[in-house]
């Protein structure tokens, strides 16, 4: 029999055999059961303490004491068996409250790391300041150096300085309008002197 | 490469959801279980034999894997280390089945109707993948394993050694002796069939 064929007929036999039935577990349902569990493993060994507690005080009380009378005997066992119930009940309060501090400890755990995965305030909006700053920047460069519109590049240098005159775009803008303002000054001594100069030489 | 660069992505992409689980958001979780439960159930359904009913499998994995991935690595990825996890899941189940001697009904399965064929063709069609299911079950457990993960689940090598910690050539020994064995058991089918 070839692999291709098995693989065929094994597939099919598959196919055939019709779809798995289940139902998708929720984290929270799981987390539910996990405490359940966790619940029954701290109150065994506390119920199996409580146990041998009891029986252990009921050995001492048979050969410490003369045997009692039956209705001695019945307070002694009532009076042992509440003895027991309040125990009981204070171990498994016990038990409620470590649980519930497990949970809380849990939740708080949550939220503190919801809280270190939220950026701080302040941060974001210097960051997105700086970040127009940088984009006008640009863009009056572009009509600076590629489009060479000069006033329309002023215009967009001087709205930087006046929109954010404290980040660090706005120094580069000043920067750039005085290289403006020395290229102008440059040009103007140049046609004067042009202006001078004889034309037929 | 560009299968390369899919795979980092998707792992990249799986850890971030194991991330946000660790940090306590419930969601990222719920994301795993509905990305990878239908693979897993359809696992432990061959594995089991087709029993169906695998609802208390799938439970117990994800219950697994809800204590487990605060120590998941990454070594490996998710869909690997949850497929690992059954297979063990799947491993007690039947060694619990087993002691407590309840055996699974062979005739559980119930067959999809076979469409385009007269009756006969059907039934004879729904007795011979009865048969094969039959010897796939009858194998030991660690050769349908092999099976089950290569022709029906479809995995590579290094993902099927990686799942079950064995060399590629004990996979492909343990392949070619459950082939050997389904050879065995389903030549008269094959021949009558051929």
């Amino acid at each position: 029999m070839s692999d291709e064929r098995l693989k065929e007929l094994l597939q099919r036999a598959d196919e055939t055999a019709g779809a798995p039935v289940f139902r998708q577990p929720h984290a929270s349902e799981i987390r539910r059961q996990m405490s359940r569990r966790r619940l029954k493993i701290a109150a065994l060994p506390a119920a199996a303490v409580l146990l041998i507690g009891a029986g252990l005080a009921t050995i001492c009380l048979r050969s410490t004491h003369k045997p009692p009378q039956p209705q001695q005997r019945i307070a002694t066992v009532e009076a042992q068996l509440l003895q027991l119930q309040a125990q009981t009940d204070a171990v498994l309060k016990l038990v409620h409250e470590v649980l519930e501090k497990d949970r809380q400890e849990e939740q708080l755990t949550a939220l503190e790391a919801e809280l270190a995965s939220i950026p701080d305030a302040a941060e974001e909006i210097e960051r997105q300041v700086d970040k127009t700053a940088f984009v006008m920047l640009y863009r009056a460069d572009r009509l600076y150096k590629q489009l060479r519109q000069t006033d329309s590049a002023v215009e967009a240098y001087k709205e930087i300085i006046q929109l954010f005159p404290e980040n660090q775009w706005a120094d580069v803008a000043r920067e750039r309008l005085s290289q403006i303002q020395e290229h102008r000054i440059n040009n103007s001594k140049t046609k004067g002197v042009k202006k001078c100069e004889p034309r037929n030489v | 490469m560009a299968s390369n660069m899919a795979a980092m992505a998707k792992k990249s992409e799986e850890l971030a959801l194991v991330e946000r689980f660790r940090r306590g958001d419930d969601s990222a979780f719920d994301g795993i279980v509905e990305k990878h439960s239908a693979a897993i159930a359809a696992l432990a359904n061959r594995l089991l034999g087709w029993p169906q009913d695998v609802e208390d499998i799938v439970q117990d994995v994800f219950v697994a894997a809800f204590t487990g991935l605060k120590t998941f690595r990454g070594d490996c990825h998710l869909r690997t280390w949850l497929f690992t996890i059954t297979i063990n899941r799947c491993r007690s189940y039947r060694y619990r089945r087993i002691l407590r001697l309840r055996r699974t009904p062979l005739d559980d399965a119930v067959p999809a109707p076979a469409r385009g064929r007269n009756a006969e063709e059907a039934a004879m069609a729904t007795e011979t993948f009865d048969r094969i299911r039959r010897a796939v079950r009858a194998l030991p457990a660690k050769y349908r394993e092999v099976v089950v993960l290569r022709y029906l689940q479809q995995l590579e090598t290094n993902e099927i050694c990686e799942i079950l910690g064995i060399s590629p050539n004990t996979m492909q020994v343990r392949l070619n002796r459950a082939r050997k064995h389904l050879r065995e058991d389903l030549a008269q089918l094959i021949e009558g069939k051929s």
